[in-house]
């Protein structure tokens, strides 16, 4: 259940009572010595009871810290929260609850699974007691019964003899079985929400795919909603109902996974899309979208993803854009909706079915249609 | 576990043998010789400073001199072959088995090896004497010092990585480059200026015990007084523990705490203690249980190599305060030529630095579940 921003209640107000997780103008400052680094630049999404979103973009878009801010694990300084930002959960602001509060809310109604499960997990205590650890401080019961719960937690993410198991360390298991241990550990108290941020991206192929399934039948077994952080659009198709797509700190495109996947209507989604390999595009060069993300100390004035898109104009340079409705609840932040640019945006999404079709690469503007 | 202790300590026994080999080497290598002490006394004659060499054996090639020291040739053989090597025969010991075989079986009493490091050059003494009788004053001094700066150091580092940039985290690195920057000798004066000086006079300038009170310490006669005063004894060393503790403990909280400070840092950057906060797990549990325990690991391989200290002792405190401790004796020792207890401090420390790095081994298996042995 994602909004546009044009649909949202009033600021300082719970949203309805069928949504979760309602994120307002999110904007989340790092200010370090060389100036102040903007993270997270007005990020608004909702996520209704039970569902699933996926937030993509490249490192450095702001996923993360989207979660981390949610969550409200960044050490604040050197991390800023904007004054008007708004998270709401179950009712509450997160943001401006006490931190006593924000506790018993982390890993009991919120929980976390990150990216790299050897170093996410305490080297020095077995794993089952890491997972006891948590049940015990939420759940309110006895040593004993938090380590039959963890016991329970891990045959239920499909660890084998899982008795034996709680007493090991975690580098005495696999990555695909400490990203398991994740998984049965934020499940563990049974959460209304669980953030998995690239919970697949340190583990083998293989590997990656039983994870994601059992996080998705976990999902639908628990009813626990879910936003997945990836910068995998594969993973991305498979596992959730929204996507949000993110780029420099910013939302660029909004919409149900068939919406963006199917019709992207950003030239960067476009590309993203288009540099996922596939077997049909074997042979040929890998595609990718030219440039690097953007310094967060230069950000292009309007347009951030302008220096690197192939279909810019001259109003790219000067108009900042902002989200427009692209119909069907779904928004995007891009120029190429407007009257003028009509020739240039079905120049680009006819340029895209044919790169879909064909796997060709992205880069760089077609010739026909000039540059400025 | 106990055959890692085996494989490392008879890993240790060629260390060990190289230990004397470069201890021997080294003073070899220092300008004199025992007989330098003589240099500058008119009264000695040619013919008294080689009776002197004879009677020490210093007249012997230095491969001689080092196979008697260390106990594997008879003393009482004498002849040389190819120069300067000893000859087979001076192997055997006066049972007339090898001579480096246990004293039940060779007969052999000399040398390292039958627990024999010669005696003092100047007193005569055996140099086992010397060096037991100047140990507990150090144990004493260098083992309180140890404790009350490693609990300091700890504690201040830890608070310090928790609280980064913080008002005590600023002074506390403002204090360390000070404390660090200060020489001990100039620290340990200035205290002496300040506390026992003149002006205060509150605390003793040096020594071990008030010698007007009590006999001197560790003779029998300081035990008998002891026993029937104790209390008054223990106040006694206690004064005099007060300005060398307070040294020593400066000088090292500055180098600790720091090492402590970066090593908790470390450990709070580290992903698990992102995944303890997330757990939802107040700051005390994520500091003390997670990033503590993670963060002590260096700390124990540091506090490791600084256990041979409770033997060597502070060489320029044990000076400054006249302590009659280990660090005394190496510098008066070394000031008299007197070469035979240069070599066993040195070979003693050299052993305990070995046994103490395999004690850190151990104690780190201990600790971090990923080491197996």
């Amino acid at each position: 259940m994602t909004e546009t921003s044009t649909e949202r209640p009033v600021a300082g107000a719970p949203p309805r009572d069928d949504i979760l997780l309602d994120v307002r103008n999110l904007k989340t400052y790092f200010r370090v010595m060389d100036g102040v680094v903007p993270a997270v630049d007005g990020v608004n999404f909702s996520l209704g009871k039970g569902h699933t979103l996926g937030i993509v973009g490249e490192s450095g878009s702001g996923k993360s810290v989207t979660a981390l801010t949610v969550m409200r694990l960044l050490d604040i300084p050197p991390a800023e929260i904007g004054e008007d930002s708004e998270a709401w959960f179950d009712g509450r602001d997160l943001l401006k609850l006490p931190e006593s509060d924000m506790r018993r809310i982390r890993g009991n109604d919120i929980a976390m699974i990150f990216q790299e499960p050897l170093t996410s997990l305490n080297p020095v205590f077995t794993v089952g007691d890491q997972i006891a650890e948590q049940v015990e401080l939420h759940m309110k019961v006895k040593a004993r019964e938090a380590r039959d719960r963890a016991v329970e937690m891990l045959r239920l993410v499909g660890i084998p003899s899982p008795e034996r198991r709680a007493k090991q360390y975690p580098h005495e298991l696999s990555g695909g079985m400490r990203q398991r241990v994740m998984i049965g550990m934020a499940l563990s108290c049974e959460p209304k929400l669980l953030i998995a941020d690239e919970p697949t991206t340190a583990l083998d192929v293989t590997v990656q795919a039983q994870i994601l399934e059992l996080l998705k039948a976990i999902q639908e077994r628990t009813g626990a909603a879910l936003i997945l952080i990836t910068h995998d659009l594969g993973v991305v198709a498979e596992m959730v109902d929204n996507v949000i797509v993110m780029y420099a700190g910013q939302v660029v495109e909004q919409g149900t996974v068939d919406q963006v996947l199917l019709e992207p209507r950003m030239p960067y989604t476009m590309g993203l899309i288009e540099s996922i390999p596939t077997v049909e595009k074997r042979g040929g060069r890998l595609s990718a979208i030219s440039g690097v993300v953007p310094s967060p100390f230069h950000l292009p004035p309007h347009c951030r993803f302008e220096p690197r898109c192939p279909y810019r104009w001259e109003t790219c340079r000067t108009v900042t854009p902002e989200l427009y409705n692209a119909g069907d609840g779904r928004v995007a932040r891009c120029h190429l909706h407007l009257v003028e640019a009509t020739a240039r945006r079905e120049a680009a999404i006819a340029q895209h079915r044919q790169n879909m079709a064909m796997g060709r690469r992205f880069t760089g503007a077609p010739d026909r249609l000039g540059d400025r | 576990m106990t055959k890692f202790v085996i494989r490392r300590a008879i890993q240790a026994i060629p260390v060990l043998f190289g230990i004397t080999i470069v201890v021997y080497g080294i003073l070899l290598a220092a300008p004199g010789g025992p007989e330098a002490k003589f240099a500058n006394n008119p009264r000695m004659t040619q013919e008294a400073k080689d009776k002197f060499i004879k009677a020490w054996g210093l007249d012997q090639p230095i491969p001689i001199q080092y196979c008697r020291w260390m106990g594997l040739c008879n003393p009482e053989t004498e002849g040389t072959m190819l120069g300067s090597l000893p000859t087979p025969a001076a192997f055997i010991g006066p049972s007339g088995l090898p001579n480096f075989l246990p004293t039940v079986m060779s007969g052999a009493t000399n040398g390292l090896l039958h627990g024999d490091l010669g005696r003092s050059i100047n007193s005569g003494e055996p140099v086992v004497d010397r060096i037991a009788r100047a140990a507990l004053p150090t144990f004493i001094l260098a083992g309180i010092a140890l404790v009350v700066w490693l609990s300091i150091a700890i504690t201040m580092g830890v608070y310090a990585a928790i609280h980064r940039y913080s008002l005590f985290d600023n002074a506390a690195t403002v204090f360390s480059y000070v404390g660090f920057a200060m020489p001990t000798f100039w620290l340990g004066i200035m205290l002496i200026f300040i506390f026992s000086g003149p002006g205060l006079n509150i605390l003793p300038a040096g020594g071990m015990t008030e010698t007007r009170l009590s006999p001197p310490f560790g003779s029998d006669q300081y035990w008998a007084y002891f026993g029937q005063h104790p209390v008054q004894a223990l106040t006694d060393i206690g004064k005099h523990l007060i300005l060398p503790v307070i040294t020593l403990v400066v000088v090292n909280i500055a180098g600790d705490s720091r090492f402590v400070r970066a090593s908790m840092l470390e450990a709070l950057g580290q992903d698990f203690v992102r995944t303890a906060k997330a757990k939802g797990l107040p700051a005390r549990v994520v500091n003390f249980k997670h990033a503590l325990r993670n963060a002590l690991l260096p700390v124990i391989t540091n506090i490791g190599l600084e256990i041979p200290f409770l033997f060597t002792g502070a060489i320029v405190t044990e000076t400054i305060f006249s302590w009659p401790g280990i660090g005394k004796l190496t510098i008066d020792a070394t000031r008299e030529f007197d070469y035979p207890i240069l070599m066993g401090v040195l070979l003693v420390t050299s052993v305990l630095v070995v046994f103490a790095n395999l004690l850190a081994d151990i104690a780190y298996g201990y600790v971090d579940p990923r080491i197996k042995y």
